[in-house]
């Protein structure tokens, strides 16, 4: 799968190629407008492209004007939007110009790669994988999850933190990053109430159960691995 | 006097009573003071009149006295036929205190009375003098004005003329004088004061219209509106002139922050965005010693502590602009209570705080900004968690009313000095150290402003009643029906 993305800022442009790239895309950076333009329309470097992430504050011709040309030019090349301004009416602006989706600056990486799962989602792909740690099942598109064959129910935010720990799963997770997913990074309880919903996780999954899944890393955060 | 216009009318109305009532005393003195003189007139030339015909007479018969029938001396009857015609009082008396004559009005008065005047004839004044003098015939009789005068040039026979008229015709003009001061004065008085009150109103009518003029600029988006300048170049029209140009100034500043708004959201967040890059990337890469991780993961909290400070004074800022920045849709608040519902049942849980959640049977679906909502709802359940002790307990409750949805969060802690109860929806106002447990950062300030924001951008309300000691409850009411923010 192709993406162009369109970022002026290089540190951010280079974050986002980096992280498209290990998670498995084939990634082509521009820094301004009209060599976006150029290069979606298939006039410089092949095109081709299956996906446009797009920032809407560019040098010389503004993410908008891409936006708008490219769809009078008949493209229908899904463009997720990056943009800095939150407010409702710009977004509503941006989706109006033909945009598919948007994100909004600073960013968890996760949420990009979710909506560029989302915008790229292709029909082999519909039906949701299955994550396994040892004997510990998670149903992404029926959210049941199983250990050893025994039906555990969760809440949705045990729900929402056991999947993001079992997504990276063997990898320490960040109470931050954990926060971030369950709740929005707009959510700052103060409290770690992420350690809460662990605290409740391990009654349900590890009690009274060999291995123990759920790790503690002391002072960051928690990993799930056998 | 709340209005100008009152003050107007009421000085005005003051200044006019007084300067009529100045001239009404002033006329009435003066036309007292004539009226007197002229009556004092009178009877001097009564009196004068009478001793020049007293003198005439003399000098064609010489003798002017004779005896009537009964022996009594009394003036020649064709003398007195000539002096009959004299009105008011007058009297001639002889020499050793005799009476002569007395005119018709004398001759009415009683016999008391008559003795009264007679009395003032004696003794007889010398010749050529004029003795004039007040006197009250008693009891409850007119007050006469008189003069006594002797009569020279008409032999030795006469003693004294004694002229006098009485003040009641003088009074009655008067009397009649201060009834027409007194109904002019009415008559002239309140149209007046009313034309006043009419004119001050006219005059200040600009400014009522001004009033309401400026009243409608309310927001941002209604900066660009001036004021009609009045045509006459009047202290009115510079008012409206320097108002315009005030909100000039005003509309430009707040472009300025429009502008800085968009900036900001651009200059200060990319460098935000580009912190979070390296720091995620460093975090999430396998294998990183957990001593590394520890200050990332420190780093990555306060870079969204940033954004997030960033986000509710931008959102501050576009609210001060009036735009109210919402995505509504129907959406059912019992979702969006829910899962504040089980962030809050965590937080309690962690606080050691008892939580109870009531929602309503029925779905409660009213048109509001679903992130915004969530947003207000946990910022309420996580401060009543933060500021109730151990062992406290927390209310959540949701209900359908009339026309609205009202959505309380109460809790049973430390309470809100009444004193900081009116500030603590304002900005970075935050209570004394001693609300903020000490093993908890502060917050930034802003989310009960927020809060605010949000419930007002719907259309709603938002309140708080708080005892200390006792607990705090915040209600925040809904219209279930879609109202934007006067």
């Amino acid at each position: 799968m192709k993406i162009l993305v369109i970022e002026d800022d290089k540190t951010v442009g280079e974050y986002v190629r980096r992280g498209l790239d290990e998670a498995g895309y084939h990634v082509d950076l521009v820094g301004d407008g009209d060599e976006g333009l150029r290069r979606a329309s298939g006039k410089v470097g092949g095109g081709g492209y299956d996906m446009m992430v797009l920032d809407l504050r560019l040098p010389r011709m503004s993410g908008i004007d891409v936006l708008r040309t490219l769809r009078d030019r008949g493209v229908g090349l899904p463009v997720l939007v990056l943009t800095a301004q939150d407010s409702v009416d710009f977004k509503v602006q941006a989706l109006r110009m033909g945009a598919d989706d948007y994100v909004t600056k600073p960013f968890a990486f996760e949420e990009l790669l979710a909506r560029v799962e989302a915008l790229g989602r292709r029909p082999k792909s519909i039906s949701p994988p299955t994550l396994k740690v040892s004997g510990l099942v998670l149903d992404t598109g029926s959210r049941e999850v199983t250990r050893d064959g025994k039906r555990i129910e969760l809440t949705p935010k045990e729900y929402a933190v056991l999947e993001y720990l079992m997504r990276h799963q063997g990898r320490v997770m960040s109470r931050t990053l954990i926060t971030e997913y369950a709740w929005d990074y707009h959510f700052d309880p103060g409290t770690n109430i992420v350690d809460v919903v662990i605290t409740r996780l391990r009654k349900k999954i590890d009690q009274a159960k060999e291995p123990k899944l759920i790790h503690t890393v002391r002072g960051v955060g928690y990993v799930v691995r056998t | 006097m709340e209005s100008i216009r009152g003050r107007l009318t009421l000085w005005y109305a003051t200044a006019l009573i007084l300067s009529i009532a100045v001239f009404a005393v002033v006329l009435y003195v003066a036309r007292r003071s004539d009226t007197y003189q002229d009556l004092d007139r009178r009877i001097q030339s009564e009196a004068d009149l009478t001793a020049g015909i007293l003198a005439e007479s003399y000098r064609a018969r010489g003798t002017l006295v004779e005896n009537d029938t009964a022996g009594r001396p009394q003036l020649t009857p064709d003398v007195a036929a000539v002096l009959e015609v004299v009105p008011d009082y007058l009297l001639v008396t002889s020499r050793d205190g005799r009476l002569l004559f007395a005119s018709p009005d004398a001759r009415a008065l009683t016999f008391g009375e008559f003795e009264q005047l007679n009395a003032i004839t004696r003794p007889p004044p010398l010749a050529d003098s004029h003795t004039p003098g007040r006197y009250g015939i008693r009891p409850n009789g007119p007050t006469l004005h008189y003069i006594v005068r002797a009569a020279p040039h008409a032999g030795d026979q006469f003693g004294a003329i004694f002229a006098g008229a009485d003040t009641r015709s003088a009074e009655l003009r008067l009397e009649q004088l201060l009834l027409t001061i007194v109904i002019a004065f009415f008559v002239g008085v309140v149209p007046a004061i009313l034309v006043g009150g009419w004119l001050a109103g006219r005059a200040l009518e600009p400014v009522d219209r001004m009033i309401t003029e400026v009243r409608e600029i309310t927001d941002g988006r209604s900066l660009h509106r001036r004021l009609a300048v009045p045509m006459a170049r009047d202290e009115l029209s510079r008012l409206a002139e320097t108002v315009n140009q005030m909100m000039t100034r005003l509309e430009r500043s707040f472009a300025a922050l429009r502008r800085f708004t968009a900036d900001a959201s651009h200059e200060l967040k990319t460098p935000l965005t580009v912190v979070r890059a390296g720091v995620e990337r460093a975090i999430t890469r396998p294998g990183v010693a957990p001593e590394t991780l520890a200050p990332l993961e420190e780093t990555l909290q306060e870079v969204n502590r940033m954004t997030e400070l960033l986000d509710s004074l931008l959102t501050l800022a576009r609210a001060d602009e009036g735009r109210a920045d919402l995505h509504r849709e129907p959406v059912d608040l019992r979702e969006i209570i829910e899962e504040a519902g089980e962030t809050g049942e965590l937080l309690a849980e962690h606080a050691g705080v008892g939580i109870d959640i009531r929602l309503p049977p029925q779905p409660l679906v009213v048109p509001v900004d679903r992130s915004r909502l969530r947003q207000l709802a946990l910022n309420l359940i996580e401060n009543a968690v933060k500021y109730t002790p151990r062992g406290g307990q927390v209310s959540v409750e949701l209900a359908g009313d009339n026309g609205r949805a009202v959505f309380t969060v109460a809790d049973t802690g430390i309470g809100i000095a009444p004193g900081d109860l009116p500030h603590v929806f304002d900005r970075f106002w935050r209570a004394d150290s001693a609300r903020t447990r000490t093993s908890e950062r502060a917050g930034t300030g802003l989310g009960l402003a927020i809060c605010k924001w949000i419930a007002e951008a719907h259309g709603g309300t938002i309140e708080v009643q708080s005892r200390p000691g006792r607990g705090t409850t915040f209600t925040v009411g809904l219209p279930r029906t879609e109202t934007t923010a006067s």
